[in-house]
């Protein structure tokens, strides 16, 4: 495999070294939302790369190599020598449509030599739960998925979903690898700790949370953050993400950020279902523990990636914009985490999420998380 | 010098291409990171404030909670009404006592707890306590005592307890505390042996009952088989106590039946006495008691249980009957014994109760040969071995006005069988249903046949009056014959009306409402009670024959016919004397105003043909019928 990188600025466009010898397959693309509206960055991709696949997402800010950039678009062409792609997507009606629309994906994407999908989705619209539960129930929890929902740094308003074509809203967009070749590894972290005492959900509904202990969550959360940070929820609310355990999948330990607010009734959208009668317990962390949290999971999907390896490596970087709300300048120490784990030989591109996916380490079953780090690495073996 | 990462960043990124760095950005970089640290921090401290708070809150909430759980647990522990105790494991302290263990102390906890058993109780049972626990203690397993006396405590040394002890150990496995449980079990144990007891007893008369008796039969024969002893069974049955019960009622026949074994049991003291059923007792004589003795209690027995008894102002005389047998001559088993016994008292019995008999191999036949008649009976009906007698019944001035009808039974190998023998297994098994609508029958229809209108008399058993729908087969047999029921007469005994009283007098009532005349037989003997005269309006009175054949030898069967005859008059009923033989017995009668008179001087029972001439069939019909 061979891997080009690009960036694009609004000075000198985009820019680009090492042109492939060969046409590539694959080409993702991380931006912010302003810049991508209007499809003319896509535009311009498609200009220079008129056959391949081309997919990107809005973001909460872009990661390449050690850096993250808020004003710059950052791309990857793939080249890959025995592994083919298929591109595929589908617009999300509802929220309620989240399960179907993903079985309906994975029914697209399905085959005998399917080695791995690599999702990016609306990150607003989209119950990523219900999407990931609908593509395991047509592909088997086996096939490694992993991904991200799209971004909107800390608005929270629109994000959008761009595959083969002028991003938008209320897209999913799933890359599927096929071949003997591909390499497919992963590593999902945190470095989060729960505090305080256990919560229960009294009441929810599906992923609003109505009554936290019988009182409105919005009551909870300004009492931690203060009034005049708790105006700028959801945003501020990333700075205390739930630990949600559930007595019926009492190994399953997911953690979940807000990421809408009802003032007048009180309650919190969470990024997926949280079952009524559950647990939920505060966490919190500090630049310190993300940063080793993020190190973690770097070290995981080093780990996971087999030798053999012929040409380039690429880690995909999807890490929760919450995250970089908490850590503010000090972001860029968990991307020298990850770099340090990773390694000078790969290729670092990725965004800041509203949402990640990946099997935690624990269950092997492919997840939705918040204010995870997670690192995707492609590569392809020797032949 | 080591410049902090993120400063070094900073310069980084305030630094131009040209290496120039940009003061005014470095400054806002700076001033950013710091700001970023400082809402970091207030947002640290204020959450670690909170959950300061939260926690404590959380762990108020969990102590109230436990509290009110200790609260409901120590109201169980308080109330169940079981002792519970608690002590230290060490020096065996008491640390706590419930309200039901204050009781089995008898003192209250203040004066307990925090106290050894040396300090509380007696040395000698301190002493035991403190072993016990002790042995607890060392041992880890719980002591579990079961129906032991109290060893301590005000409730008295009359009390029996389960106690239970149990060692509590301390988080890290060393004894900490002695939990006891002591239970008052008396009455549980009370009970207990009184069920086994009414188990084995019978609950009138608190004697053995019939299992205990074949217990202890049992355990007798088998001792008796390995020493080669003998001894004696007797099988006892009251006579006529069936009767005192029907016309004194059951609380009175209770009475008398607690005296009668009472007496039994006084009498026979040196033997086993068991009430095995109604009137029925078995008595098991001690070993190698000699024949004259056993025979010598057997009489004795006759004669207490013959001696009246004044129960609740009723004075009331019974009687008892007793068989013997004898082991091993007359059974080796407890079967034979028991039959045998049983053949001896039928013996005994028959021969006209208040009567002790030994067996003999004789009655066994005897028995037998009951068992047998009882079994032809069965087939006599079907194979017209039955036969119907008329005797006549006349005025005193020998004017014939009817028949009463006899029911004989002729055996193809026996000849004929006395009424006597037969008509009581029938009865006994039944028969006499079927057997009596049989005769009722045959009965009506000659009567019908006779150009004489004269009356024929039937008689009917108890038994047939308890049993089946004795109207409506009456009532059959005289739309089926077309016998006018005025001529038809029955004749029921004073047993019809004992028993259920109140329906056998609804029957008569409907039975006379057809027309049909009732007439009381065998009056006389028995109760003859007088309520009955005056309970139903019967249309006869017949005196028993056994006071017409001892008129001449004894002047007082002189004077009770007189006064039934005079009684009758008074109430208007005519009389029938039976028996009568003799032409003086006759002319007592007919100077006394008796109304009519059966016996031989009548004449005999016989088939109808005899009389034919006097039922008023030409001699034609006696040729050619």
């Amino acid at each position: 495999m061979h891997i080009q990188y690009l960036h694009w600025n609004a000075a000198h466009g985009w820019r680009g070294a090492n042109a492939l010898r060969e046409p590539a397959q694959l080409v993702l693309y991380f931006g912010g939302r302003e810049k991508l509206a209007g499809g003319e960055r896509y535009r311009e991709l498609r200009g220079l790369y008129p056959d391949s696949h081309i997919v990107g997402c809005s973001t909460g800010g872009q990661i390449h190599g050690d850096d993250i950039a808020d004003d710059e678009v950052v791309a990857v062409a793939l080249c890959f020598a025995r592994t083919q792609v298929r591109l595929v997507e589908e617009v999300i009606e509802s929220r309620e449509a989240s399960r179907a629309c993903g079985a309906r994906l994975a029914r697209q994407v399905m085959a005998e030599d399917l080695a791995g999908l690599f999702v990016l989705s609306d990150g607003l619209t989209v119950n990523g739960g219900a999407l990931l539960a609908g593509i395991t129930e047509v592909l088997g929890s086996d096939l490694l998925v992993t991904g991200g929902l799209a971004g909107d740094g800390t608005q929270f308003e629109q994000t959008l979903v761009g595959a083969d074509g002028e991003p938008s809203p209320n897209r999913v967009a799933a890359i599927g690898f096929y071949g003997a070749s591909f390499r497919f590894a992963h590593g999902c972290a945190g470095g989060w700790d729960v505090f305080g005492p256990r919560r229960k959900v009294t009441k929810s509904e599906g992923p609003v949370v109505v009554e936290l202990d019988g009182e409105p969550p919005l009551n909870l959360y300004t009492r931690y953050l203060g009034d005049e940070e708790a105006a700028a929820m959801p945003g501020s609310g990333l700075a205390f993400p739930l630990r949600i355990h559930d007595e019926a999948e009492p190994d399953r330990q997911i953690v979940r950020s807000v990421f809408a607010v009802d003032r007048n009734a009180g309650t919190l959208t969470f990024a997926a279902d949280i079952p009524e009668g559950c647990t939920a317990q505060l966490m919190r962390a500090n630049f310190d523990s993300l940063a080793a949290g993020a190190g973690e999971a770097g070290r995981q999907a080093r780990n996971a990636l087999p030798d053999g390896i012929e040409g380039d490596k690429l880690a995909i970087l999807v890490s929760c914009t919450g995250r970089r709300r908490v850590m503010g300048q000090r972001t860029q120490d968990e991307l020298d985490a990850v770099a340090a784990e990773l390694g000078d030989d790969v290729v670092r591109i990725g965004f800041y999420s509203y949402g990640e996916i990946a099997p935690p380490a624990a269950t092997g079953r492919c997840e939705l998380h918040n204010q995870t780090m997670t690192v995707t690495m492609i590569a392809e073996a020797a032949a | 010098m080591t410049m902090h990462r993120l400063l070094a960043r900073q310069i980084r990124q305030a630094t131009d291409e040209s290496g120039q760095v940009d003061l005014t950005r470095l400054g806002e970089l700076v001033s950013a990171a710091y700001e970023e640290s400082d809402s970091d921090r207030r947002r640290t401290d204020r959450a670690i404030k909170l959950m300061i708070e939260e926690l404590e809150q959380t762990h108020r909430r969990a102590e109230q909670d436990s509290l009110r759980a200790r609260e409901f647990l120590d109201s169980i522990i308080e109330n169940i009404p079981i002792a519970v105790f608690a002590k230290d494991a060490k020096d065996s302290r008491y640390v706590l006592l419930n309200r039901a263990g204050e009781e089995y102390y008898g003192m209250p906890r203040e004066e307990m707890l925090g106290k050894t058993p040396e300090q509380l109780f007696p040395r000698d049972i301190a002493r035991i306590v403190n072993e016990q626990d002790r042995r607890v203690v060392d041992s880890g397993t719980p002591m579990f005592l079961e129906g032991h006396l109290l060893e301590v405590g005000l409730n008295g040394h009359d009390r029996l307890v389960n106690s239970r002890k149990l060692l509590v150990r301390d988080g890290n496995g060393a004894p900490q505390y002695l939990v006891g449980v002591i239970e008052d079990v008396t009455e549980r144990i009370t009970n207990e042996a009184r069920i086994s007891h009414l188990a084995h007893h019978d609950a009138l008369t608190d004697l053995p009952n019939r299992s205990a008796f074949n217990a202890a039969l049992d355990e007798r024969l088998e001792r008796a088989q390995e020493a080669s002893t003998s001894f004696a069974v007797l099988s006892l049955d009251l006579d006529r106590f069936k009767e005192v019960n029907d016309v004194f009622g059951h609380p009175v026949g209770d009475m008398l039946m607690r005296a009668a074994a009472d007496r039994l049991a006084t009498e026979a003291d040196c033997a086993f006495v068991a009430r095995i059923g109604g009137d029925e007792f078995m008595i098991l004589m001690p070993d190698e008691a000699r024949r004259a003795d056993v025979l010598a209690l057997a009489e004795r027995l006759v004669e207490v249980i013959g001696k009246e008894l004044e129960v609740d102002d009723y004075l009331s005389q019974v009687g008892v009957s007793v068989g013997i047998a004898v082991y091993p001559d007359d059974g080796a088993d407890a079967a034979t014994l028991l039959a045998n016994a049983d053949s001896a008292l039928y013996r005994a019995k028959r021969e006209g109760r208040g009567r002790v008999c030994f067996f003999e191999s004789e009655m066994d036949r005897e028995l037998r040969d009951r068992r047998l008649l009882q079994h032809d009976l069965r087939q006599a009906l079907e194979q017209n071995q039955l036969l119907v007698y008329f005797q006549p019944q006349a005025r005193m001035d020998g004017e014939i006005i009817g028949f009463e009808a006899l029911l004989r039974w002729n055996h193809p190998t026996r000849g004929f069988v006395p009424p006597d023998q037969f008509i009581p297994l029938a009865e006994e098994n039944g028969l006499i249903i079927q057997i009596g609508e049989w005769v009722l029958r045959e009965a009506c229809r000659e009567a019908a046949s006779w150009p004489r209108p004269l009356q024929v008399a039937v008689n009917l058993s108890p038994v047939q009056f308890q049993a089946g729908d004795l109207e409506r087969s009456i009532h059959q047999i005289l739309l089926e014959t077309g016998l006018s029921p005025t001529r038809l007469e029955v004749e029921i005994t004073e047993g019809v009306l004992i028993g259920d009283f109140a329906r056998a007098l609804n029957l008569l009532r409907r039975l006379k409402a057809l027309g049909i005349r009732i007439a009381m037989d065998d009056f006389g003997t028995g109760y003859s009670s007088l309520s009955y005269l005056q309970s139903f309006p019967f249309d006869k009175i017949k005196i028993d024959r056994s006071f017409i054949s001892n008129l001449e030898a004894t002047p007082q069967s002189a004077e009770i016919v007189r006064a039934v005859l005079s009684l009758a008059h008074a109430l208007n009923i005519p009389v029938v004397a039976e028996g009568v033989e003799t032409e003086a017995q006759r002319a007592f009668l007919a100077r006394e105003a008796c109304e009519e008179m059966q016996g031989y001087l009548v004449g005999r029972p016989d088939l109808i043909e005899r009389y034919l001439d006097l039922v008023g069939v030409a001699v034609e019909r006696r040729l050619y019928a």
